[in-house]
């Protein structure tokens, strides 16, 4: 028997395809099904109970073990109140960013290795560069399109150097599909997962007023300062956002500002309007791949998830390696505060940061 | 493994049962000739109407009760709830009750009573736990899951000995005792004055009839309470345009039901018992729950654990092979909770995990079972030995 791996598997085609190649590869594979939170909505008895028996079959057709580790409370303390109180205080968090660091190469990494594993894998789409001694690099996945280190960017390379991402290195998700068909994978067309995982089919909103008290507040104009129109509390809102406001008809208005201390939004219909672009980025609580922070230089980064890569001059707080600055040549449009923010030399991701503010 | 699909052995009966082909073809003109709404004032409603009756009194000949005592429901769940609804007082039921006895009573103030190891309510227990104030007593006429067969007369006689304490004490609180019988009727005789109970639900779903149909007899004396209001049909009793092609189809399955019980009864214990002991020669150490005499269990059901293994993996790998069988454990998801019929016969967690549920029905032959034996026996030494189990 090869070396023992630990395989996320979530009932979807990128960790099946995962797990059936690592055991072509002659690993001694074990599937582990991570149960999170999850809301119980009316109608949804079990939401996750399909998830799970999509993966059962790939495990018992790939003939391997298939458990499940329940990191409900977990999730619930990590990530959802995360989101809930980030949100609270008018941040717009980003929940995979922390589900990755806290759950899958957190708590999951942790038992695993302690339950015998050599390495964990997952299905992302991202690749590790390994270094004999030294933590791992961690890599942009081939499908540039897919990456995942977006992410990514909090794991560290001590973890990465114990992670198998077997897909990463695979041109695209329709090679992926066509990979888990000839498998004879059942899940090879299902449909990719899609907003945050938790929240389902209700949206982020609703989601937030289930959890937090209404708390209506004007909307207001930021040339002029008129009030346009009533909202159910700033924290539901992002800069940059343009649907949800209700403020019927007139020109599309972009939130451009919130402000959760006083409960207002404002919003703007100029999209030069110089709140929604900024030439530097201010990260607070930063994670470095390498545990080094990279020197002040020209880096690439990436803001969300679907943005392309921007070329920026990264510097970090030479007394504080948690803090640093972003700055651009040319203006971009700001970055809510909460979001991530993702740093490359070429390929590798070298790590990231918080927005705290754009200045 | 060979390149051709397997034939298909489905053996879930308990689950769902195709609609036999001759209830099919005396639904069939109720669809689109005699399509009519049978309230309508006019001659041609009148057949839809004749033939609705028709049918609801065939189906009261059947379980030897007057017409007028039935209504007609969509489904058994349904008339459970009916049923439950004539009473405000405390309910009394057991714990291997179908979900929708068990909600209906979680509804309310209630006690459930515990079973035996076999599945069995036993009338002390019924007995010990009748309070004054219990209104109604609740208790399925044979279990889905490992087909235990209440002694339903032993406990008939238990709530009408409280029934005359009540009488003689003066006491104003009714007492009904209810049966599910769905799970039953294709195997046991359902005439209403031998089951000695007030109410009694059948389902069409089980027997080779349509699915969302059921009724629920209720004796004079119980008074029923609407659950549906509408336009008054079934006597006010559950509003809703009749389900003329439906309810024909249901008084057909249970005419054809009632005509080949006993034969068809014996047949499927017959392919059962040869079922249990193919399995239990290859595997000694399976266990077989529900009532070891055979006449105390549903004839077409074996449930049989193989502690150690997976179930929810048993029956991935049968379903490969073609052969559908349910698992004893319940929804694999929530929490991975065991079936709550399992906890209650005190089943151990690996003996609940490694349980299937086979069930064989009126389309079951010889041929189909000896060949899911065989491929039952593989799957689990496959599963063994990959698990390095001896």
């Amino acid at each position: 028997m090869g070396k023992k791996v630990f395989v996320g598997m979530s009932g979807g085609v990128d960790s099946s395809l995962s797990a059936a190649l690592l055991v072509e590869q002659g690993y001694d594979v074990k599937g582990i099904y991570m149960r999170n939170w999850s809301q119980d909505l009316p109608g949804f008895k079990c939401p996750w109970a399909e998830d799970l028996a999509d993966a059962e079959r790939v495990a018992v057709m790939l003939g391997i073990d298939l458990e499940v580790w329940d990191y409900e409370e977990q999730y619930k303390r990590d990530v959802v109140d995360y989101l809930v109180d980030s949100y609270q205080r008018g941040c717009t968090p980003n929940p995979d960013v922390m589900c990755n660091e806290k759950i899958k190469f957190g708590v999951f990494a942790k038992k695993a290795f302690a339950e015998g594993a050599d390495f964990i894998a997952t299905g992302h789409y991202a690749r590790v560069r390994y270094e004999e001694g030294k933590p791992a690099h961690l890599l942009r996945a081939a499908d540039e399109h897919k990456d995942q280190t977006y992410f990514l960017w909090r794991v560290p390379g001590s973890v990465l150097s114990r992670v198998i991402f077997p897909i990463g290195d695979i041109a695209n998700k329709e090679v992926v599909r066509e990979m888990a068909a000839a498998r004879g994978l059942e899940v090879a067309e299902k449909p990719d997962s899609d907003g945050i995982c938790f929240i389902g089919p209700i949206g982020i909103q609703q989601f937030l007023l289930s959890q937090l008290e209404r708390k209506p507040g004007d909307i207001v104009e930021f040339e002029t300062g008129d009030v346009l129109g009533r909202h159910d509390g700033a924290f539901l809102f992002t800069v940059g956002q343009r649907k949800g406001l209700d403020l019927g008809g007139g020109p599309a208005r972009y939130v451009v500002k919130t402000d959760t201390a006083n409960n207002v939004v404002y919003v703007s219909a100029d999209k030069t309007c110089p709140a929604l672009w900024t030439r530097e980025i201010v990260l607070d609580d930063c994670k470095w791949v390498s545990g080094a922070a990279p020197a002040a230089h020209g880096y690439l980064i990436r803001s969300r998830h679907t943005r392309k890569l921007e070329e920026a001059r990264i510097e970090v707080d030479p007394r504080d390696a948690s803090k640093a600055r972003v700055c651009f040549d040319e203006p971009v449009r700001t970055v809510a505060p909460g979001q991530a923010v993702s740093i490359y030399d070429g390929l590798e991701c070298l790590g990231g940061g918080i927005v705290s503010g754009n200045l | 493994m060979t390149n051709t699909a397997p034939e298909n052995i489905y053996l879930d009966y308990a689950a769902a049962t195709p609609v036999d082909t001759r209830v099919l073809d005396a639904m069939l003109p109720y669809f689109s000739d005699v399509f009519y709404n049978p309230s309508a004032p006019y001659a041609l409603a009148r057949r839809a109407r004749t033939a609705f009756e028709d049918a609801r009194a065939a189906l009261a000949h059947c379980i030897g009760a007057r017409p007028m005592s039935i209504t007609l429901t969509a489904g058994a769940t349904e008339a459970n709830n009916l049923a439950f609804a004539s009473v405000d007082g405390t309910v009394l039921t057991d714990a291997i009750e179908h979900e929708s006895t068990l909600s209906c009573a979680r509804a309310r103030r209630h006690i459930l009573v515990d079973v035996t190891r076999e599945g069995f309510v036993t009338p002390s227990a019924i007995a010990a736990a009748l309070t004054p104030d219990v209104e109604l007593v609740s208790v399925a006429l044979a279990n889905g899951e490992i087909g235990t067969v209440q002694n339903l007369r032993e406990i008939a006689a238990v709530v009408k000995a409280e029934r005359q304490r009540r009488l003689e004490a003066g006491e104003a609180h009714p007492l009904w005792l209810h049966t599910d019988a769905s799970q039953a009727a294709g195997a046991l005789s359902l005439n209403v004055s031998t089951l000695e109970a007030d109410l009694v639900t059948i389902s069409a779903a089980k027997i080779y009839g349509p699915k969302q149909v059921g009724l629920l007899w209720a004796s004079d004396d119980v008074k029923l309470r609407p659950l549906v209001l509408g336009g008054g049909q079934e006597g006010g009793l559950r509003s809703g345009t009749e389900n003329v092609p439906g309810v024909i189809g249901f008084a057909k399955a249970l005419q054809i039901a009632t005509a080949e019980r006993t034969q068809e009864s014996r047949r499927l214990a017959q392919l059962r018992d040869q079922l249990q002991r193919t399995l239990l020669q290859e595997f000694p150490w399976a266990v077989v729950s529900g009532p070891k005499k055979s006449r105390w269990r549903l004839p077409g059901l074996l449930h049989i654990s193989f502690p150690g293994l997976e179930a929810r993996r048993l029956v991935i790998l049968l379903d490969q092979r073609g052969v559908s069988v349910g698992t004893g454990s319940a929804c694999a998801a929530s929490k991975m909770r065991i079936s709550h019929v399992l906890t209650a016969i005190g089943a151990d967690e690996a003996t609940a995990a490694g349980s299937l549920r086979i069930t064989l029905g009126r389309p079951t032959t010889r041929a189909q079972v000896e060949a899911a034996a065989r491929i039952i026996i593989d799957v689990v030494n496959a599963e063994r030995q990959r698990l390095g189990i001896r």
